[in-house]
């Protein structure tokens, strides 16, 4: 569940407040505003990278406000992906893990889950710059995903991919919402892209974010 | 109104251009390979002779040729000056310089122009006339006076085993020289001696062997020391944003721009105000070596981390530290790996740096031989002693140490992009 509740944050010049936004556990939210209105603030708001001067921040029904970017329970996708180029596919899924002082074992099944869960179990050795965009897109999903986070943070996810891939993508996201069951977060300036996603939508407008009737 | 047809549009060729950039990258390429080449040929690799004095004497042309009386069956080296044709020598004709056997008993300078001052060289090659051996002290007697100093190398040839080779001269006169050997108590009836080439000379030399020792360490040492400072205020310049910022990047230049000199003398007047113990241990003693090798090495470390750390993207350790990553596990396990090419860039600069310091070392460390004496050092001291050849086979280890350098920075660098 993700609950922002009177946030405001400041960015040189760029400013918002008095941002609200509720998200049941479990449910797949599409944030939909133009580019530059503050989509991607609000996420880095979400995942600990930006600061908050006002508000609250509840994930999961925890006050993470004031919790460092590690401890608040998140997967985060950005938009590049930044996939670390000096690791193969295998050490990127186990990247969360290893930092959380799993045994090797329950590292190497997690990490065989996910590539199972993604279809990348023929990626596993391979660097980063050897992927395609579809593939690439696939490994940040699911490094984002190991340590099993409540609330995952896609940003403009299927912004980079051709037709083709966008139509692929847009399944394998809602398979991993089913099979996870993970909240996520999803934020895309496109409106046929929100519309094509299920869930529940929200739009973002002069620093306001208002939750959008199904049509 | 129809008017004539448009003309066609029409681009101005590209091979001006083309040549343009050709001509001027080549040009610079050409003057580097000439510039290492010129020292590579320059130096003679072959023995030279031991010489005895000038048999020239000094003066002025003044109608025709210039007799020398010479000895019919010993070798003379002829070096031409600028105002000689050649020497003429038994109806023949020599030119350039030369080492010959005489067959008459005179040669004539030939002059280009009378009246101009005599430049040509004409000495005897010193031949050994006596040996002596006593308590492992061999003492050569020559039959001219042989010019080599206490302290120079010279190769005994034809002399049998452990008389061969190359020996550093232990004492001299006019026309004796002593050098020091072991286990041998034969004393050959002739030898050979010549003056093994200057390389060879500098590479036996316990001076210069030091000051290549120093040279090393002192570069490898601030070579660490420059990679230490340089990474966290790298990072720290590249990643954090603070109020003053602009100003300490303004001071962290002023190595680079600052005249080297300058630095030494800053270092050197910094050091009038600490402890005296503390610049008693440092100023003209090794450590300054480091210290003034540091100051500069460390300037170019710093903007070349910099520049590292603010081509990769801060994304990176956005996402370690939602994936449970604190700043110090982000920096290491992912922003250093990415760095490792920047860091071997930084350190080879550094160590280059530090390799070729010269001005802060000579005022902030001095020019003592066996104690603060650098290759650079080494390359001045012989140049003062007017010793051409000794300063260019200096110049030649300082070449070979910065290129053995580059290739193993560059291999180790290759090995990273390949794995």
């Amino acid at each position: 569940m993700i609950a922002l509740e009177n946030i405001s944050l400041r960015q040189g010049s760029f400013e918002l407040s008095g941002v609200n936004l509720r998200l049941a556990a479990g449910e797949y939210g599409v944030l939909m505003g133009r580019s530059g209105c503050g989509k991607t603030t609000i996420l880095e708001a979400i995942c600990g990278l930006r600061s908050i001067e006002n508000g609250s921040i509840r994930l999961a029904d925890v006050e993470v406000a004031r919790l460092p970017p590690a401890e608040r329970g998140v997967g985060y996708v950005p938009q590049d992906r930044a996939l670390f180029p000096t690791m193969i596919v295998r050490e990127q899924l186990a990247f969360a893990l290893v930092l959380r002082k799993q045994p090797q074992t329950q590292i190497a099944e997690r990490v065989d889950e996910l590539a199972e869960l993604l279809g990348i179990t023929n990626l596993l050795d391979r660097a980063p710059d050897k992927l395609s965009g579809g593939e690439a897109q696939r490994v940040a999903l699911g490094r984002a995903l190991a340590h099993r986070p409540a609330v995952l943070c896609l940003d403009e996810p299927l912004a980079a991919l051709d037709e083709e891939l966008h139509e692929e993508m847009c399944r394998l996201l809602e398979h991993v919402h089913r099979e996870t069951g993970v909240t996520v977060l999803h934020i895309t300036h496109s409106p046929s892209e929100a519309k094509r996603l299920a869930g529940c939508h929200f739009r973002m407008e002069k620093g306001k974010v208002t939750r959008e009737e199904k049509l | 109104m129809s008017g004539p047809a448009q003309p066609k549009y029409r681009v101005a060729s590209d091979k001006p251009f083309l040549i343009g950039l050709g001509v001027l990258a080549g040009s610079y390429l050409l003057i580097i390979g000439a510039m290492v080449l010129a020292d590579l040929v320059f130096l003679d690799y072959g023995d030279q002779p031991i010489l005895g004095n000038e048999l020239v004497q000094q003066g002025r042309y003044t109608e025709g040729e210039v007799p020398v009386r010479v000895e019919r069956g010993r070798k003379y080296q002829y070096r031409p000056g600028k105002n000689e044709v050649g020497l003429k020598h038994g109806g023949q004709l020599l030119t350039g310089k030369i080492f010959f056997k005489a067959i008459a008993d005179e040669v004539r300078l030939q002059p280009r122009i009378p009246n101009v001052p005599i430049t040509a060289s004409l000495r005897p090659e010193a031949k050994v006339i006596a040996i002596a051996l006593t308590n492992h002290i061999a003492t050569l007697t020559t039959d001219q006076s042989h010019g080599l100093l206490w302290g120079e190398f010279i190769r005994v040839n034809d002399a049998g085993k452990s008389w061969d080779g190359v020996h550093e001269i232990t004492d001299t006169t006019t026309n004796q020289l002593s050098i020091a050997l072991s286990e041998t108590t034969i004393v050959p009836k002739t030898l050979q001696l010549s003056k093994p080439n200057p390389l060879v000379q500098a590479l036996r030399s316990r001076d210069i062997q030091f000051s290549i020792m120093l040279s090393l360490i002192s570069c490898t040492i601030t070579t660490l020391l420059s990679i230490w400072v340089a990474v966290p205020i790298g990072y720290l310049m590249s990643r954090f944003e603070f109020r003053g910022k602009p100003l300490i990047d303004t001071l962290l230049d002023i190595p680079i721009v600052l005249p080297p000199l300058v630095v030494g003398l800053s270092l050197l007047i910094l050091f009038r105000y600490v402890p005296d113990w503390l610049s008693d241990a440092v100023v003209y003693k090794w450590p300054a070596v480091v210290l003034a090798q540091f100051m500069v090495a460390c300037a170019f470390a710093v903007r070349t981390m910099r520049v590292t750390f603010d081509q990769i993207p801060q994304r990176y350790e956005q996402v370690a530290l939602t994936l449970g990553c604190n700043r110090q596990q982000a920096f290491w396990r992912v922003i250093m790996p990415q760095a490792k090419g920047g860091l071997l860039a930084a350190a080879t600069l550094a160590w280059a740096r530090a390799l070729g310091e010269f001005g802060p070392i000579l005022v902030f460390a001095g020019a003592t031989r066996q104690k603060t004496e650098v290759l650079p050092t080494s390359a001045f001291l012989e140049l003062q002693a007017g010793r051409t050849e000794g300063m260019l086979a200096v110049s030649l280890i300082m070449i070979g140490a910065a290129v053995i350098v580059f290739i193993l920075a560059r291999t180790l660098g290759m090995k990273r992009i390949f794995a």
